[in-house]
């Protein structure tokens, strides 16, 4: 009788630890790993967020350490978590993934050159009108949909190369992520 | 004689035409072409018109928005004279805008909001207006909506417009801030925020009875309600709204992506800090 029980328990214990262990509802496997790798970049976006909003006292360093966290985490570091097939609950991922891998993997690597430049631009001369109407950075023909002026890298300012960094997340988020029913 | 004649009587027209253009020009104030730059920016109408993925020039024709209906091919608006509204005036482009119908009169769609819209001061048209008139004109673009039967029939949107359709200037309400105003003019008229967030009948207009209370803007693409309750739910607070509105990014660093991954790229990330922040007190019913 003692055995059955232990064994049930045990039986239990074991069918249960990757629903306990795993966040995100009970993901395991690749869907685990790539939401735990999002999470970090998330956690990363938001640290920089908060240095250039005045949040957290800007600090260079710091800027430029979670930059490259991101950096290390796209491309084929985040391609490779995304095998054909996977995109069953909890996965928010869409099928339309296996359908346009080549933009998929464009993003993802996108997602290293903005963040690498974000690394780079981190010790540059902030934007003045950093908080203000975009109009001020980029003027009037930028403004009715004209190409905005080209930035060099050596001399752009944090917070354009953050902003690329996010249009390249918000991208990808847009086509190739399902849209909860709360919101993100 | 005759050839004399001929040309008075063409003189004669054209004056008129001058004449009716100058007059309608005149019922409006001096537009301002910056502002009304970051007007057509807060309003959509580069989003919409322009299609930037594609690598589409200025307000030459957007990419189709799908929905239950069908598509919807946002048209040319460049001031090139056969593709765009070149020959327009100011008068048609403030009854498109605020009336919801063509120069010839025929009622447009509502995925054009002029529902909102309609909700434009004149120096508001004006502003528009002057800044349509600097992008250079553009050939071609989308010739046509693509849309299922029935709604491919034009004349239907009679009943569409009896129902939910009534022009009317936009009025601040004087029982609240001037902040909470600003916002209410950006989330109501210019934004048009319930195009998405507000729930649609089935005959596509907007449920009165459920504002920004989210809906489905095509199949399976959920929008989140923005009702003061629900975003105080999610965790937002003035500030992050504000911020999210320019970065995309939630509180937590998360970009939301979705469809509003476009609205924040070619829309609200171009608002001033006042303005977002506007936008966020009205949302959160502050």
């Amino acid at each position: 009788m003692k055995k059955l029980v232990f064994g049930l328990a045990a039986i239990a214990a074991v069918a249960l630890t990757p629903i306990l262990a795993g966040a995100h509802g009970g993901a395991s496997g690749v869907v685990k790993e790539r939401m735990d790798l999002m999470k970090v970049m998330g956690d990363d976006m938001k640290r920089i967020s908060d240095m250039l909003h005045g949040k957290a006292a800007y600090d260079v360093a710091e800027v430029r350490k979670a930059a490259l966290s991101i950096a290390a985490r796209g491309g084929e570091d985040i391609t490779r978590l995304f095998p054909q097939g996977t995109d069953h609950p909890p996965s928010e991922a869409l099928p339309t993934i296996w359908r346009q891998p080549d933009r998929f993997a464009a993003l993802a690597g996108d997602l290293v050159t903005h963040a690498k430049a974000l690394a780079e631009a981190a010790g540059n001369e902030r934007a003045v009108a950093a908080m203000g109407s975009a109009e001020a950075m980029m003027g009037m023909g930028a403004m009715m949909g004209g190409a905005a002026p080209a930035e060099e890298p050596a001399t752009m300012a944090p917070e354009t190369a953050f902003m690329r960094l996010t249009d390249t997340c918000a991208a990808c988020h847009e086509t190739f992520r399902a849209e909860k029913k709360s919101g993100h | 004689m005759k050839g004399r004649l001929l040309l008075a009587a063409c003189l004669a027209v054209l004056a008129v035409g001058q004449a009716k253009a100058a007059v309608a020009q005149a019922d409006f104030p001096q537009g301002d072409p910056r502002r009304g730059a970051y007007l057509a920016r807060m309003s959509g109408c580069i989003a919409c018109h322009t299609d930037a993925k594609g690598g589409g020039k200025p307000l030459a024709g957007g990419a189709p928005i799908k929905t239950g209906f069908g598509d919807f091919l946002p048209p040319n608006v460049t001031p090139h004279r056969d593709d765009g509204i070149g020959a327009w005036t100011i008068a048609d482009f403030a009854r498109a805008l605020r009336q919801g119908e063509s120069p010839d009169g025929e009622p447009y769609y509502p995925a054009f909001p002029y529902d909102s819209y309609t909700g434009f001061s004149d120096q508001d048209v004006a502003d528009l207006w002057a800044a349509f008139r600097t992008v250079p004109p553009v050939a071609g673009g989308p010739a046509g909506h693509d849309l299922d039967f029935p709604w491919s029939i034009r004349a239907g949107l009679s009943v569409w417009r009896a129902l939910y359709f009534e022009p009317k200037r936009f009025a601040a309400d004087p029982a609240k801030s001037p902040q909470w105003n600003r916002g209410a003019f950006i989330v109501e008229v210019a934004a048009h925020c319930g195009a998405c967030h507000t729930p649609r009948t089935m005959l596509g207009g907007p449920d009165e009875d459920a504002p920004l209370a989210g809906g489905l803007i095509d199949v399976g693409k959920r929008v989140p309600a923005i009702t003061p309750a629900s975003l105080r739910a999610e965790g937002w607070d003035k500030g992050s709204l504000a911020l999210a509105l320019k970065t995309g990014l939630t509180p937590s660093g998360d970009a939301f992506g979705g469809a509003m991954a476009e609205v924040v790229r070619e829309g609200t990330r171009w608002l001033s800090e006042d303005d977002r922040r506007a936008v966020a007190t009205h949302l959160l019913g502050e």
